[in-house]
């Protein structure tokens, strides 16, 4: 059933795919306002539980490939929620597209930019989808440009301009305020001297063996990363795995929804 | 694939009763005090600001897919959203991933509706972005810079982008809250915000602003948890400097014969 098609068995999977969609579309939409709240409970509990047994239940097999019964119907599943949030797709393009398309149809302020976005758009869907069929050059260069060209030189931009707001950040941070900004700038400034040469240079006369080699900038900053800064890591770590624990088993066992989407259960 | 072991399906189940247990427990209508978290009472200082000055409200629910980080971001922005329709703030929300889109459509509209000003919720303003990274940072960017919201709310997964929409928040005078599970991008937030929510503070929130049993419960249970692994730690690093390192044992990644548990350390380390 999970096995991957070819030829005229992959277009029948497709049709017949296609077809039990539309049927469990519609029989979604015919359940009573009632019936919905259990239907919901009972989809998320059984998926849920899938992945809970697949996890628990005790596997046999060779060292590094252990298996159970469920083992094998993993990437069958993660592949229905692939396909699932892949539908979804379409909601987010009609979302941003019908947004600028009012925008540019009312001339509202900044609507030039709208038009860009939707050419851009097009542009990109042509290009990219073309060079998949089409073999003529001009459709390559064209997927060239727009992506390698445009889209990967600006995301290279927005990166590079972190470095700017980490300087303005830092000297916000950096301020002495309070003791607790203080304690900050002083780390921080260990840390950063403890990683660069220049500031090795500052603690070089001090010998590196006994208890002076404590004193050294680079031994500073790497007991402050490795003493202080992995522990308390490790501690908000662990109370985010107990509060992701918690949170998961009310989702899972349909507790949480009362508190955003529906009034308490 | 990871499976757990027997040391592992017993820890798991206990934790999970006792969260499940405490739930119930509070459903039932026991009693449960909650201490005064800063972070998650400056919420509503942002959003009284930001009905003061008449500007609008930003949410961020960050980079992640439909989990629970994304889902708990969510739960925390629709008790935004909800407080500011009330006071007829606008809430603006871009998405990074389209998946998210319906059902964060479907939060906010019902925090409108809660709030009894179901007619001031418009669908654009629950927009999808971009599901590129640096895409997304620069729509938002663009966003803040055009809106001049008063108040910033960045709460979900966020890598180096959380930088550049904290920065374009504090540059339009935004009073910001963040808060994030991702522990590498913790330190921009707190050079960057005004008020950070860390570690399992992020799962208090809602707890913490709707006050509501279920909510409770489960905060209640999670700190009873950790009561319990911190027995737990001490009780392992007293029986490992007796060289018996039962508590290392039941982390290990393999099952082992149940006699291995109890066997004295070799080598003294």
């Amino acid at each position: 059933m999970f096995q991957t098609q070819h030829g005229a068995a992959l277009y029948t999977h497709l049709a017949g795919a296609a077809v039990v969609s539309v049927i469990l579309f519609f029989a979604l939409t015919l359940v009573p306002t009632k019936l919905r709240r259990p239907l919901i409970m009972g989809v998320t509990f059984a998926a849920g539980l899938f992945y809970a047994l697949e996890f628990f239940w005790p596997v046999s097999g060779p060292e590094g490939d252990q298996k159970n019964f469920l083992t094998a119907y993993i990437k069958p599943f993660s592949d229905i929620t692939t396909v699932l949030q892949s539908f979804a797709l379409g909601l987010g393009v009609y979302s941003l597209v019908s947004i600028h398309m009012r925008k540019v149809a009312r001339s509202q302020s900044g609507w030039a930019y709208s038009l860009v976005l939707i050419l851009s758009m097009i542009v990109m869907v042509i290009a990219h989808i073309g060079k998949e069929y089409i073999k003529s050059p001009w459709i390559q260069q064209l997927n060239e440009f727009a992506y390698s060209g445009l889209m990967k030189s600006l995301d290279a931009t927005m990166f590079s301009i972190i470095a700017f707001y980490i300087v303005s950040a830092a000297y916000r941070a950096f301020r002495i305020r309070s003791t607790e900004a203080t304690i900050l700038l002083v780390s921080a400034a260990i840390i950063m001297l403890g990683q660069v040469a220049i500031g090795q240079a500052i603690t070089n006369g001090i010998p590196n063996e006994g208890l002076t080699a404590n004193f050294r900038v680079e031994n500073l900053a790497n007991w402050i990363l490795k003493k202080v800064n992995s522990p308390a890591i490790m501690a908000i770590d662990f109370g985010l795995g107990v509060g992701g624990l918690a949170t998961a088993l009310r989702l899972w066992l349909s507790l949480e929804r009362g508190s955003y989407f529906e009034e308490e259960l | 694939m990871n499976h757990a072991t027997w040391p592992a399906r017993v820890i798991l189940i206990v934790i999970s009763a006792v969260i499940v247990w405490t739930v119930i427990a509070a459903q039932r209508g026991k009693k449960l005090f909650i201490r005064r978290i800063p972070g998650l009472t400056a919420i509503e200082e942002a959003v009284g600001r930001a009905v003061e000055m008449g500007r609008g409200i930003l949410l961020s629910s960050g980079l992640g897919g439909i989990d629970v980080v994304t889902l708990q971001a969510l739960a925390i922005c629709t008790n935004i959203a909800s407080a500011a329709a009330r006071y007829g703030t606008k809430v603006q929300m871009p998405i990074y991933e389209a998946a998210l889109l319906p059902i964060a459509e479907d939060a906010i509209s019902s925090a409108y509706n809660k709030a009894g000003r179901g007619d001031a919720f418009s669908s654009d303003d629950v927009r999808y972005l971009s599901n590129q990274q640096f895409a997304y940072a620069a729509g938002v960017a663009g966003m803040i810079q055009r809106e001049q919201y008063a108040a910033t709310f960045l709460f979900g997964t966020f890598f180096a982008e959380s930088l550049i929409m904290a920065e374009n928040a504090n540059m339009v005078g935004a009073i910001q809250v963040a808060g994030t599970p991702s522990t590498t991008q913790i330190p921009f937030f707190i050079a960057s915000c005004d008020y950070v929510i860390i570690g399992d503070e992020y799962y208090a929130a809602t707890a913490y602003l709707t006050r509501q049993p279920t909510l409770l419960g489960s905060m209640i249970g999670q700190d009873r948890v950790k009561i319990g692994i911190l027995f737990v730690v001490v009780l392992g690093f007293l029986l490992t400097l007796g060289k018996l390192p039962l508590v290392k044992n039941l982390f290990e990644d393999k099952d082992m014969p149940a006699a291995s548990y109890f066997s004295p350390a070799k080598g003294g380390k």
